[in-house]
């Protein structure tokens, strides 16, 4: 009906209609999708979120004599330099190389930092070569200084993303923000309505009707662009993501923020807004979609598996209104559990990008591209690696005592079973302690003679089904050495040991669990 | 109204029930947000909910057995680093934090207590806590 060429003649002669996805909902509602069509030329969209996919390549220029970066650290936080001479690609969630400053200052800080106009310390060192000789540089820059600032996010503006919550009895902190125990909070993210892959999004062919490689975009602040489909793109699942890519010397800090997320690390806050040319009315019906049509699976990200339970589906609309409901089961039962819900992106500015875009347009300041590529019908695979689960490092019989058994006794035990944690159970076999070589030492000195007087009760335990890797994080997030494994009624089955772990995966292994 | 007060006593005023006598003399509520007591001194940080007339009165009280200091604000929103996200709003224990119509997120400093959840929670350091 309407070409990409002809709606640009528009905006030149400022003649085109340009609203916002929000604005976009009433007018089709309104007119219908056919009148809407004709009537309106671009719909706006907008998203601002944490982009944890981030990054920049930086070009820093020749040094006299000229050195060969091979580390390279800015801020303290390494860009990888295995590029070129003097290329490097600094990722947002890069840590800071500085234990003391830990996860609180990463990447992202210094791409908002760059922005910012700061000063930013350069450490770079390589090797030397006839023509690069030089060993280190150490030297302040500014974004000015660089030759080019080019950001290239591999994974931005997801489509869709699942909400967060936690069914454990300890608070956790994800890359969703921090959750409280027993469904205490509902983390979502993403712009709804307002999110640009949503608002052209094709629901029956599962495909995009206008947007792909070479559609330009608002990016930071500045006009940048698509490069492609993004990693991890899904848009079987509503999943789709973009590749994008920007000059960050034109970018402005107030769509581009450097962020630390509790205990998980630093990320990128990115603003896009991306125009959708309304071309046909199939178009114009897309651009239309609600919050409320857009659904929110809610998981449970207190199991840290690949494949977290779902436990039920809101949308955007109940999301935003601060409190959702699902039906939960606990202890065998079902319940209804009101949880309260927390964005973890900005609606708000989201609305500004939609509305600063549409700006540019009806000035006649950006111009529409047409896509040079569709984005690609891709499924993402998960990766081969092997699992290790509790029970497949449970082979011994299991030792336990009771809480009849004498100090001395014990004692005994351990030594002879050359082991150091003895579950304490009741007469039914159920767990009631633990008791370690430390509290019978620790008995003798106090000259304590009762296990029970001596016993741990508060047990963190493992079940045999889950992975090794999650009974060592338990291990060292309570700093303990070992955990009783339990089934479903609490029945001792074994004890899993730090020790055992670390034979299975090795010294180092364990410490970057 | 509520007013946050630092209080100091010293000597043998720190066996005085001066906070009982406040609460039964005036009815004002008073929560107690922070409290040291040493032997000889001790320092308090106190909540006063009640009207005009009853804060004035308690802080008359107050004045009898030691020393006492306003506190405006415990902890403030920098609103140009705050980038609205709502990410502190279920953490506040207290629902000092808020959601206005506009999706801008809101911290009513009357109410906040001071608990710090909101700025160990935030991505961007957009709360800060004035150490008292
Ligand atoms: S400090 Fe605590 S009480 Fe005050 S606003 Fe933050 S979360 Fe609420
Ligand atoms: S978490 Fe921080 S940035 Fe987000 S709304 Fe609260 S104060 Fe603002």
């Amino acid at each position: 009906m309407k070409t990409v060429h002809e709606i640009n003649e528009k905006i030149r002669n400022g003649d085109a209609v340009v609203v916002t996805a929000e604005e976009m909902i009433d007018i089709v509602d309104e007119l219908g999708a056919e009148k809407a069509a004709v009537e309106i030329d671009v719909v706006t969209t907008g998203t601002f979120g944490a982009m944890c996919s981030s990054g920049a390549f930086l070009n820093f220029g020749h040094s006299d004599p000229p050195i060969k970066m091979c580390k390279t650290y800015l801020n303290g936080v390494e860009a990888y330099s295995g590029i070129a001479a003097v290329d490097a690609y600094l990722g947002a969630t890069q840590t800071n190389s500085d234990d003391d400053i830990d996860i609180s200052y990463g990447g992202s800080h210094v791409l908002e930092d760059l922005v910012a106009g700061k000063e930013i310390e350069l450490v770079a060192e390589g090797y030397t070569t006839d023509c690069y000789p030089r060993k280190k540089v150490e030297t302040t820059i500014t974004i000015d200084d660089l030759n080019q600032a080019i950001l290239v996010n591999p994974r931005n503006c997801y489509q869709s993303y699942n909400g967060a919550t936690n069914s454990t009895e300890e608070k956790i902190y994800t890359y969703m923000g921090a959750l409280l125990p027993e469904f205490g909070n509902l983390n979502y993210s993403g712009a709804g309505q307002l999110n640009p892959l949503q608002n052209d999004f094709n629901k029956e062919t599962k495909t995009y009707n206008t947007l792909g490689m070479g559609t330009r975009i608002f990016l930071g602040g500045a006009q940048g662009y698509i490069a492609g489909s993004g990693t991890q793109h899904s848009p079987n699942g509503g999943f789709g993501t973009l590749m994008v890519q920007g000059d960050l010397k034109e970018m402005s800090t107030k769509y581009l923020r450097g962020a630390t997320i509790p205990k998980y690390g630093s990320t990128l806050y990115m603003g896009i807004g991306i125009p959708i040319p309304v071309l046909n009315a199939e178009i114009a019906k897309t651009c239309a979609i609600k919050d409320e049509d857009i659904a929110i699976p809610i998981l449970d990200y207190g199991i840290p598996r690949r494949d977290k339970p779902e436990l039920g589906v809101t949308n955007y609309k109940d999301a935003r209104s601060g409190k959702v409901t699902i039906e939960v089961e606990i202890e065998g039962k079902k319940v209804d559990k009101c949880m309260r819900s927390a964005s973890v992106s900005s609606y708000k500015v989201s609305r500004e990008i939609s509305k600063e875009l549409k700006n540019w347009i009806s000035n006649s300041e950006f111009m529409l591209t047409e896509r040079l590529e569709p984005l690609k019908s891709a499924a993402p695979k998960p990766m081969k690696a092997k699992m290790k689960l509790v029970k497949d490092i449970l082979s011994r019989p299991v030792v336990v005592g009771s809480l009849n058994t004498s100090i001395t006794e014990a004692s005994r035990v351990l030594i002879e079973n050359n082991i150091n944690h003895l579950p304490i159970v009741d007469e039914n076999g159920k767990l009631s302690g633990i008791i370690t070589s430390w509290d019978i030492a620790k008995a003798m000195a106090q000259d304590k003679h009762s296990i029970s007087e001596i016993m741990t009760t508060y047990i963190v335990s493992a079940t045999p089904d889950e992975t090794i890797d999650m009974a060592a994080r338990k291990m060292s997030r309570n700093n303990i050495s070992g955990l009783p494994v339990v089934d479903s009624n609490n029945k001792v089955l074994g004890v899993v040991s730090a020790e055992d772990i670390s034979k299975l995966i090795g010294r180092n292994g364990l410490h970057k669990i | 109204m509520k007013k946050r007060v630092f209080y100091w006593i010293s000597g043998s005023n720190v066996r005085e029930p001066v906070v009982s006598n406040v609460v039964l003399e005036t009815g004002v509520m008073v929560n107690i947000l922070k409290a040291k007591m040493e032997p000889r001194e001790g320092f308090l940080i106190l909540e006063l909910t009640g009207d005009e007339g009853q804060i004035e009165k308690s802080i008359e009280i107050l004045k009898k057995f030691g020393e006492v200091e306003d506190i405006p604000k415990i902890i403030q929103k920098d609103d140009e680093k705050c980038i609205d996200c709502g990410a502190c709003v279920v953490h506040c224990p207290v629902g000092a934090l808020s959601v206005d119509e506009e999706f801008k997120i809101l911290l009513d400093e009357d109410e906040c207590i001071g608990c710090k959840n909101c700025a160990k929670i935030c991505p961007v350091n957009a709360i800060k806590i004035f150490e008292i």
